[in-house]
């Protein structure tokens, strides 16, 4: 009966990957082929494949709770073996993957339905469709990610996606832009990932989940390092989780992002995408136990992106651009709270967190209706909320802070001009260094070319 | 010792070659290659797979090159398949497409073979073929005058080398050697001949030439293993240096070619980098680089082809572009790019996975730089696809791939899917053979 029990948890942690994958293999087939398909059929075939993973995802949640199951682990086998390295397929199903597993499955099964009519013959119908379901599939894939190996394997295909949504008004050239931007710092970041999934298997030998729970990390996580190598090992992930989570100095794609459709904002800077980072780190609870000051700096880069995203917030004029930093705020705080060793609170912070933040993305291009109803509810304006840190904060410091929000802390352009800036005009000047050398050496060369020419003038009078 | 299997698909491509070199229509020319080279791809893959099965029983030592080496002549076909399929026919005419056969028939027939004369007559013949090319197009242009200057020391180089180790003085052919394979390898700072050729001669052409990567074939053949401690660190370091210089410079190209040229430099170096590892996982990375790399590269410049065919010259100055028209060529264009960078799901992931969790032991801090230039050439591709195909609501009403192009597209793409979702098979025939291996890695901790 247990081993029964056991075998059924495990086909629906493989079906929580399996449908997603499916459905996206099959639009891309379809996209490729350029079969016929009518909206409703590509509709259809989505909201088919996310139900059935919303269902598989409860239904692996209840028979856990219910039967008391901590972890199911499911061995797809090594992918790649050579030598001492292996890559092994491993999905995890635990206290940690279930509920971002059921929460990121709910809401692309929700955004697919919300789009069916927002995006209404939409040119771009069927390509939406196709990247949202290859991001959920890629999503599905790093949250059940038995090892740091296979999170960077859908960790890739979840930003390529989300680049291509943001750049999915690509008649335009600021959504092509902000995309690039938004590719540009995951691919940047990702090399914290896999330097860090790389690492593992170097100093432990590898960078499964292996490690078993313990009183700070309720679940299972990766082998831990010693001494140092666990705080390298703490801050190439902490660099990952950063560009993914938009976390300062790497936050400026977030709102740039807002340029994609109003569905898929709410994947990213609401609620998915933006909580992998600490997905990643809650992951890799074990590694921050044992790294104090990685922990240290998760919780000050949490702290300062929290404070840079509640001023700069404050002063943005339209609600998308607001709702960004607002999301960035809350990630901050979920990156302190993992910090300072709070797993759960942070679990749950998120999951309440994406909810909220998707229903207000989706519901923002409604706002001035929303705000009517409510008015005329209520028969009078609607009283100013908030203001809290307007009288918290002097009256003299308010005008500098305010500029300060205003240029959203400099810091793009610190970036921009000195660290982006000084890598590309360092290329540009080895560019025109090669074109000169290369024009040098072509005018003192041999005289091979002139002696070929020559013969070919001969031959050619002859 | 001289293995028959390459030596047939050299000789089916050259006789294709030789069938349409003189041909007057260059849409017969091209539709006959294409016919040629699918009956050769198939032909081959055919003969591999039989070759594979017999040699558990190891009956056909005579036919195909060691396992690591016998997937090659199909890549290569498989490259030919792409070139020939996409191929614009005003930058390929007749005379053009056959050399393009005779490349690639030149760099399989190498294989056939380990002497050092048999491999040295190769890279002169492949030289001599891409430099008639230029006596055709380019006489006495800059890119000509480059590639004379450089490919002539080039060639005296390997000469000299490869006579070197023939008349038993590896102490003398062996640098020789080295220099040789930098330069036609275009190893950082000795690349400046590449972005130039990329630039001046049609691009099946520049693949025909590159991919195949007749230098690296050289550098397994007849290096691996026979290289000095000191010298395959510095070989190393010198891989992963060319890899992150010419990352970087994709970067900042405002040219299409230019970009697409430090890209091919970049990954160059990656596998150079991968040789000079005396770990097992390295080199089998470095060896499935060298597949995927064919066939993904050859992928990426082709599409760049039939896209400047149908566009002129592609600037990646600003995003300008539309796919309304072109959607598929657009998805070929990322698709391609991406698997020579290696993304996930196709077989550049495996390799290099591979080559870094493979050279990690050895060479810790070059593995980041590893790792960074992949970052950066993702960079470049993405840049290239979204520049080209997206920023503008105008289209100049293009045509979407033919039926030719996909079919040959969708080929070389379920290969590179299927290698990389199912990658075991592959990366078992590629990985050295456990008496040659000696696992560096294996006593890391």
């Amino acid at each position: 009966m247990i081993q029964d029990i056991h075998d059924v948890l495990k086909v629906l942690t493989l079906s929580l990957l399996i449908f997603p994958a499916g459905v996206a293999a099959v639009l891309i087939f379809v996209a490729w082929f350029d079969r016929a398909r009518s909206e409703a059929t590509v509709n259809a075939l989505v909201a088919t494949g996310y139900t059935a993973t919303v269902a598989a995802a409860t239904a692996l949640l209840a028979l856990m709770a219910s039967q008391g199951v901590e972890r199911v682990v499911v061995p797809l086998g090594a992918w790649v073996a050579v030598g001492h390295y292996h890559f092994d397929w491993t999905l995890i199903a635990d206290h940690l993957s279930v509920p971002f597993a059921l929460f990121s499955s709910m809401l692309v099964a929700l955004i697919g339905a919300f789009s069916r009519r927002y995006l209404h013959l939409e040119r771009g119908y069927l390509r939406f469709y196709l990247l949202m379901a290859l991001f959920g599939a890629g999503v599905e894939l790093v949250v059940l990610a038995g090892s740091l190996d296979l999170v960077f394997f859908a960790w890739e295909i979840v930003g390529l996606t989300s680049a291509l949504l943001i750049a999915f008004f690509n008649e335009r050239r600021r959504p092509v832009e902000h995309g690039f931007l938004a590719f540009v710092t995951y691919r940047l970041c990702d090399i914290g990932l896999l330097g860090a999934a790389v690492w593992l298997h170097h100093t432990v030998g590898t960078s499964a989940v292996t490690a078993a729970p313990t009183a700070t990390t309720p679940w299972a996580s990766f082998a831990v390092p010693a001494g140092a190598a666990a705080t390298a090992a703490g801050l190439m992930l902490l660099w990952a989780a950063m560009g993914k989570s938009a976390q300062v100095p790497l936050g400026g794609w977030l709102p740039r992002a807002m340029e994609g459709p109003t569905p898929s904002s709410a994947i990213f800077y609401g609620a998915i995408s933006i909580h992998l980072g600490p997905y990643l780190l809650l992951r890799a609870g074990s590694i921050l136990d044992h790294a104090p000051m990685a922990a240290a700096a998760v919780t000050m880069v949490g702290a300062v992106t929290a404070l840079h995203a509640t001023f700069v917030g404050r002063v943005q004029s339209d609600i998308k651009s607001a709702l960004a930093y607002a999301s960035m705020t809350q990630v901050g705080l979920i990156f302190v709270e993992i910090g300072l060793g709070c797993r759960y609170f942070a679990l749950a912070h998120i999951v309440g967190h994406a909810a909220i933040r998707s229903l207000q993305i989706l519901r923002s291009p409604s706002l001035l209706h929303d705000h009517h109803h409510l008015e005329q509810a209520m028969g009078a304006q609607l009283p100013k909320t908030g203001g809290h840190l307007e009288r918290l904060v002097p009256d003299r410091l308010q005008p500098w802070l305010y500029r300060h929000a205003l240029e959203r802390g400099y810091l793009e352009g610190i970036i921009k001009d000195y660290a982006l800036g000084g890598f590309l005009r360092l290329f540009r000047r080895l560019d025109a260094l090669d074109r000169a050398w290369s024009r040098a050496v072509a005018q003192s060369g041999p005289q091979a070319a002139r002696w070929s020419r020559a013969g070919r003038d001969a031959r050619e009078a002859s | 010792m001289i293995w028959l299997t390459p030596l047939a698909v050299a000789g089916a491509l050259a006789t294709a070659a030789a069938a349409i070199y003189r041909a007057s229509d260059s849409a017969a020319a091209r539709s006959i290659a294409v016919r040629a080279v699918t009956a050769v791809a198939l032909g081959t893959t055919g003969i591999t797979i039989i070759e594979l099965h017999l040699a558990e029983r190891a009956a056909t030592a005579w036919l195909a090159p060691p396992t690591g080496l016998a997937l090659v002549p199909i890549a290569f076909s498989l490259t030919a398949l792409v070139i020939v399929s996409l191929a614009p026919l005003a930058s390929h005419p007749p005379r053009t497409l056959a050399r393009v056969l005779l490349l690639l028939a030149v760099a399989t027939a190498a294989l056939s073979s380990t002497a050092p004369a048999a491999i040295a007559a190769a890279w002169l013949a492949s030289t001599w073929i891409a430099w008639t090319e230029f006596r055709e197009r380019a006489p006495g242009g800059d890119a000509a005058r480059l590639f004379a200057t450089y490919h002539s020391a080039s060639s005296a180089l390997a000469v000299a080398g490869a006579a070197g180790l023939a008349l038993g003085s590896p102490a003398v052919g062996i640098p020789l050697l080295i220099a040789g394979i930098a330069i036609r390898q275009a190893i950082v700072p000795l690349h400046s001949w590449l972005p130039q050729f990329v630039e001046a001669m049609p691009l099946g052409i520049v693949v025909a030439f590159i991919a195949p990567q007749l230098g690296l074939y050289a550098h397994l053949a007849l290096l691996v293993d026979g290289i000095p401690g000191e010298i395959a660190t510095a070989i190393a370091a010198t891989g992963a240096f060319t890899a992150v210089i010419a990352a970087g410079l994709g970067i900042v190209q405002s040219d299409a070619r230019r970009a697409l040229a430090f890209l091919i430099i970049s990954q160059t170096g990656l596998v150079a980098f991968g040789l000079e590892n005396h770990s097992p996982v390295a080199r089998a990375g470095a060896s499935a680089a060298w597949l995927a790399l064919a066939v993904a590269t050859t992928g990426f410049a082709m599409t760049l082809a039939a896209l400047e065919a149908r566009r002129g010259r592609l600037s990646l100055h600003i995003p300008t572009g539309n796919f309304a028209r072109t959607p598929r060529l657009a998805v070929a264009l990322l698709f391609f790019g991406f698997a020579s960078v290696g993304f996930p799901a196709t077989l550049g992931f495996v390799a290099e996975d591979l080559l870094v969790q493979g050279s990690v032991a050895e060479f810790p801090a070059l593995c980041l730089a590893l790792i960074a230039a992949t970052a950066l050439n993702g960079i470049t591709v993405m840049r290239a696809f979204l520049y080209l195909f997206s920023g503008s609501a105008r289209h100049g009403g293009e045509l979407d791939l033919q039926r030719r192009e996909l079919r040959a597209l969708t080929i070389a793409m379920m290969v590179l899917l299927l290698a990389g979702l199912f990658p075991q098979p592959l990366v078992s025939l590629v990985q050295p053979r456990p008496a040659a291996a000696t696992d560096a890695t294996a006593a890391a901790p």
